[in-house]
């Protein structure tokens, strides 16, 4: 380092002053805590408490924030707040150790920037933008963070590789964490990686859960040529720390609909990266320990892995807060002072607070037990988090549950798992709540006092059953594709979820086939505003039908849509008659979709068809063929070409998708049986006479029986009859002239 | 490894050189943090930093005499002493520096003595005596908490009645001094002579820190024959040493016995010693530690680092480390430990609360392997206490020595008020 600085140092001698402050500048490590996600995943607990300062093992959260920076070196440290700011401040500002002014401060600077009309991660960091604080790389982390990683080796890699080119922005660091189920996985919401694992470069971000309706990740099959070797990854444990410079900010700037760092922002700069080429790239840790509390699996989760000392050091008995005294004592437990436990109690594995006091024959295990709480006798305590000043009385037993600050629950009575009880939660005695997961406050979800429900919790019970607002306010379809939802318990569980069973190994499934059918549908009748909803009937031959043909390939929704209202586009302008344009944009949405040649040909029969019978409205339907095919320079070329392109069966098939378009037409009412076939007539003649279908491809589609499958596609093709007769003639008549010029 | 340099994570290293630049309490505060972040561990590193900031704290702290100068020490080592409560060798260094201070004090008041023309001990004899030093005493000093307090009530009216009254302090010593005028710079001009001499005091710990693992290598020809079989358990840097000076000298063969790699550092760990070692032509078998047992009939000596020695000659050393030395034991191996002077404590095994420090899980378990860490509750023992009688011999830098010989050591080095540190 001080070689290269030297090195560096004596080439920029010229202009030595800027580049000398420049330097001294990169050598402070800046950091930005965002400190508010904007999420509700912690209700009822953050309607009082920023999510940052919720104790985490006897510890608010940003502490071990704080410390990790601290651990790495930083300097100057930023604070992003939104919600509470008053109460994150407050707690900053009262701490000995990371006051501003505080000689204790391992920070140079730690400063808060309040944003007042901030609804998005997104808003804070255009907002950083503007402010231009950042003068070099900076490490961008979230305020719920836990991590013990030393951070140096991938700010070299990353210095590195931006000193070497200037649009690597970014390096997202990432703990892996095998394939097996592991705790400390995000459930619900897998982030997926696609990474050249020779470079570490990002080449592709998406969120995949288990509510989405198809289970793939849509790739750009460039990416397949460019890299030798691409692994997916979705063993990763996302930790939410990413290396930026402050090219990031501006790129933020300039998407001012991004909100979320990953889902929105990592997403898409990757997926555009032909308009910014700019690098992403990866650093995946195989030691140390990195996760965010982001809703309360994970702060389950990280309480487990911080009492297996998984996170050392930053455990309780490392004290790393000012006034903790914690000790370990045999069996996994750590004990503050001042900590009175009843010798006839049991304990294993569990960290308890100052003050606190355990009564004869109570049992805890696997529990985090914070200030001053007051447990009774013959207490049952199992995998639970209890916060400060709560009291346990006799007899009672916890099983997996939350407690916070100031709650009481009364004698004899039990609480099951998944419970999280809110500030100053009453349970009475004898109350033996039964429903999992459910969650009681003081306050509703609009921060209204909620009323007793003495019913639940027992005569002197105080609070009431949580619900979240958005839970009220949205109906239930919506919430059930939100996969946020999935995070909200402290237990994650799929069940009573609606959820599709479409697997990942096979290409194509019945599910995504009907999506593509449905989208048809839904353009059909996006075409005409009045047309009514299809009645079942239809519905189940449509999707009989696109069944026959679509199971080759699975992507072809996206494609099949773009590119019929782009050639749609394109025969409808007036203003050109070239269709070298269409042809170019149509191809290129054919290699980005790796569209197979069915796909295309569909695409293409669908698009002159729906042409045609637009122009029906006016026109006679000969005319109207006509105009379809012939108005546009080159569409007939390209429609021998890459729509036809071949022998006699693919004339067949693109019959066949030129009469079903049109039987889809007659099906979503807008059109008439009877002028539909007139229509298919015209454009077959039409094709015939441009030499794009030959008479054997007619003759053979005729003969085929796909082609008279059912009532409406036999109403169809009985209108060509005529045609095929003519056609027959003069295959006839032609045989007829070759045996008289054999004759001759 | 050049990448270490630029990074920005504090070490050490870094710590030490901002030492000078920064107020002393924002310098006590980060290695208090880096102690308890691990940032600095390992005897070796918390001696050099507790010395080097106790330094800190006789140069830049403020006191007027040599009480107030005692009741600093104490109170900054005892914030690191808590810091670091595993780290034994910290308090160590406090005492050592404790009694240095009482030792420039009481030469400064025998100087002082001179120019009144009092008649005392001449500087000469003062050194001569260092255990027996005229502030102990006092009767026969049994250790209990307290004992100190009144001591330094005695050196102060001492001191005082030789020295100077500073005004501040006249509070319980009722004998003013008459002329006080002279006195007063007198204070002041001591105060200085005894800072610069105290600082070089300490530099002295340091660079007696530096060179033991060099002076413990001195005896390593002498302990170590030609066909030895020796085993190592988890070589420390002074054990390394020691081994690579033997090597120069001697052809023996040596069994490095360590526990499973640990994760983040692959068994590359040895392999510089065992390069170093077969450079100079000596046999290196690396085995795991749970193998050792088998090998133990034909090892000659068993060779271990500590991170502390305690009083009765207990150990404080790698978590693993005592079965080996009892696996020695059964088979009337000698155990051979290296540790420096620094690292003797005064306290016995029965005085050090729960020597078994857990460390991180996952040196034992991979993080990445979810059923595992959900299933199992791991327990990864760093450092462990090895019993005095399973063990053979002690060399320090001063020399060999056998268990009885360690008291006289701890005698010579820390004075009989200091022994109780951390509790006052």
């Amino acid at each position: 380092m001080s070689g290269k600085q030297a090195a560096k140092g004596a080439g920029g001698k010229g202009k030595k002053s800027a580049k000398g402050a420049e330097e001294k500048r990169e050598d402070v490590l800046q950091a930005v805590i965002i400190a508010d996600s904007f999420q509700d995943r912690y209700t009822p607990f953050t309607l009082d408490k920023p999510r940052c300062l919720l104790p985490l093992a006897n510890t608010p959260m940003i502490e071990y924030t704080l410390e990790f920076l601290a651990m790495n070196g930083v300097q100057e440290v930023f604070i992003y707040c939104g919600r509470h700011i008053d109460q994150v401040e407050d707690y900053i500002y009262d701490s000995p150790r990371w006051r501003p002014a505080s000689k204790l401060n391992p920070f140079t600077s730690i400063e808060f920037i309040r944003v007042s009309d901030a609804h998005s991660v997104g808003d804070f960091l255009r907002d950083l933008d503007k402010r231009g604080l950042m003068s070099s790389d900076f490490v961008l982390v979230h305020g719920d963070l836990v991590a013990n990683i030393p951070l140096d080796a991938a700010l070299a890699k990353h210095r590195a590789r931006r000193e070497a080119n200037r649009d690597a922005i970014m390096t997202v660091v990432l703990r892996s964490a095998g394939e097996d189920d592991h705790r400390t996985k995000t459930h619900g919401i897998t982030p997926n990686f696609l990474v050249d694992p020779s470079t570490g470069r990002c080449l592709h971000y998406e969120e995949t859960h288990p509510l989405q309706s198809d289970h793939y990740l849509t790739l750009d099959p460039t990416l397949l040529e460019d890299h030798a070797a691409l692994e997916v990854r979705s063993d990763l444990i996302d930790c939410g720390i990413d290396i930026c410079t402050p090219d990031v900010l501006a790129l933020w700037s300039e998407s001012f609909d991004y909100e979320l760092p990953r889902k929105n922002f990592l997403h898409g700069v990757l997926k555009d990266f032909e308009l910014n080429g700019k690098f992403i790239y990866t650093e995946i840790l195989d030691n140390g320990y990195a996760a965010r509390a982001s809703n309360l699996q994970m702060y389950d989760a990280i309480s487990r892995d911080i009492l297996g000392r998984w996170t050392f050091p930053l455990v309780p008995d490392s004290n790393l807060v000012m006034d903790h005294t914690y000790k370990t004592s045999k069996g996994g437990v750590c004990l503050e002072d001042g900590v009175t436990l009843s010798p006839s109690s049991t304990i294993t594995n569990s960290v308890f607070g100052q003050r606190s006091k355990l009564g004869s024959g109570s049992t805890v295990s696997n529990s985090i037990i914070g200030r001053r709480c007051k447990i009774g006798k013959n207490v049952h305590i199992e995998n639970s988090y209890i916060w400060d000043d709560v009291v346990i009385q006799d007899g009672a037993s916890i099983y997996r549950s939350v407690l916070a600050n100031a709650v009481t629950v009364g004698k004899g009575s039990s609480v099951p798992e998944g419970s999280l009880l809110s500030y100053g939660v009453q349970v009475g005695n004898n109350i033996q709540l039964t429903t999992t997961n459910a969650k009681f406050s003081l306050r509703s979800g609009d921060g209204k006092p909620a009323k007793n429900d003495n019913q639940l919790l027992g005569a002197n019970g105080r609070g009431g059953l949580y619900t979240d607002l958005d839970d009220l306010d949205s109906d239930e379809e919506e919430d059930e594709d939100d996969p946020s939802t999935l995070q909200k318990s402290l237990i994650y569980s799929l069940a009573g979820l609606n959820l599709s069973t479409s697997s990942i190994s096979t290409l194509s499934s019945t599910g995504d086939t009907e999506s593509v059918v449905e989208d048809s549908v839904a353009q059909l009748q996006e075409a005409d505003p009045t047309a009514t909803t299809s009645d079942s009937s239809t519905r189940m031959r449509l999707s009989s039908l696109a069944l026959s043909d679509d199971s080759s390939s699975g992507r072809t929704g996206a494609f099949h849509g773009d590119a019929v209202t782009g050639l749609l586009d394109s025969l409808r302008a007036d203003d050109t008659s070239d269709f070298d344009g269409a042809k170019l944009e149509f191809m290129g949405l054919r290699l980005a979709n790796d569209a197979s040649d069915s796909a295309m040909r569909r695409a293409i029969a669908v698009a002159f068809a729906r042409r045609a019978a637009e122009l029906l409205n006016t026109l006679e339907p000969t005319k109207a063929a006509e105009n379809a095919i012939l108005s546009k320079k080159g569409a007939v070329k390209f429609v021998r070409e890459v729509g036809v392109g071949g022998g006699e069966a693919e004339q067949v098939e693109f019959e066949l998708d030129l009469q079903k378009t049109l039987v889809a037409l007659v099906a979503a009412k807008n059109l008439e049986p009877a002028r539909a076939g007139a229509l298919l007539a015209a454009l077959l003649q039409q094709l015939y006479n441009q030499d794009v279908l030959e008479e054997e491809g007619i003759l053979a589609w005729w003969a085929d029986k796909r082609a008279a499958e059912g009532e409406s596609m036999t109403a169809v093709r009985d209108k060509c009859r005529v045609l095929v007769e003519w056609l027959e003639n003069a295959d006839e008549e032609d045989s007829e002239e070759e045996d008289d010029d054999d004759d001759e | 490894m050049a990448p270490v340099q630029a990074g920005y994570a504090p070490t050490l290293e870094t710590f030490l050189k901002s030492l000078k630049g920064q107020p002393l309490e924002s310098s006590i505060e980060r290695l208090v943090y880096l102690l308890k972040r691990r940032q600095i561990k390992g005897a070796e590193q918390c001696a050099t930093a507790t010395a080097r900031i106790l330094l800190q704290v006789v140069a830049k702290s403020r006191w007027n005499d040599v009480d107030q100068l005692l009741v600093n020490v104490q109170q900054h080592g005892a914030t690191l002493t808590r810091a670091a409560p595993r780290e034994l060798v910290i308090s160590n260094i406090v005492r050592r520096v404790l009694g240095l201070i009482r030792d420039e004090a009481i030469e400064d008041r025998n100087a002082a003595g001179d120019e009144y023309g009092v008649d005392s001990v001449s500087d000469m004899g003062a050194l001569a005596t260092p255990p027996e030093q005229p502030t102990s005493r006092p009767g026969p000093t049994p250790i209990k908490p307290g004992l100190a307090t009144h001591q330094s009530f005695i050196s102060k009216s001492m001191f005082n009645l030789l020295s100077a009254v500073h005004p501040a302090d006249s509070t319980g010593t009722g004998t003013p001094v008459t002329g006080a005028s002279t006195p007063v710079m007198q204070a002041t001009s001591s105060a200085t002579a005894l800072r610069s001499e105290v600082i070089d005091g300490i530099e002295e710990i340091v660079d007696e820190l530096s060179q033991a693992d060099d002076q413990i290598a001195g005896f390593a020809e002498v302990q170590i024959h030609p066909g030895d079989y020796i085993l190592a358990y988890q070589p420390s840097p002074t054990v390394e040493k020691f081994l690579v000076r033997a090597a120069s000298k001697r052809h023996f063969t040596l069994l490095i016995a360590s526990g499973p790699p640990q994760r983040g550092a692959p068994e590359a760990t040895y392999a510089p010693l065992k390069k170093k070692l077969n450079a100079a032509g000596v046999k290196t078998i690396h085995i795991m530690a749970g193998s050792f047992a088998a090998y133990m009939p034909r090892v000659s000596k068993v060779v271990m680092g500590a991170s502390a020695v305690l009083a009765n000659g207990a150990i404080v050393t790698d978590g693993g480390s005592a079965v080996v030395a009892r696996a020695a034991h059964e088979f009337s191996k000698p155990v051979i430990v290296l540790s420096g002077v620094y690292k003797l404590c005064p306290e016995n095994s029965s005085e050090v609360e729960d020597p078994v420090e857990l460390g991180d899980s996952s040196g034992y378990v991979s993080f990445a392997d979810g059923p595992l860490v959900n299933g199992v509750e791991v327990e990864n023992t760093v450092s462990e206490l090895v019993p005095p009688e399973l063990i053979d011999m002690y060399i320090t830098n001063l020399g060999p020595h056998t268990r009885d010989h360690l008291d006289d050591i701890l005698a010579d080095h820390y004075k009989v008020e200091d022994i109780d540190f951390p509790l006052q």
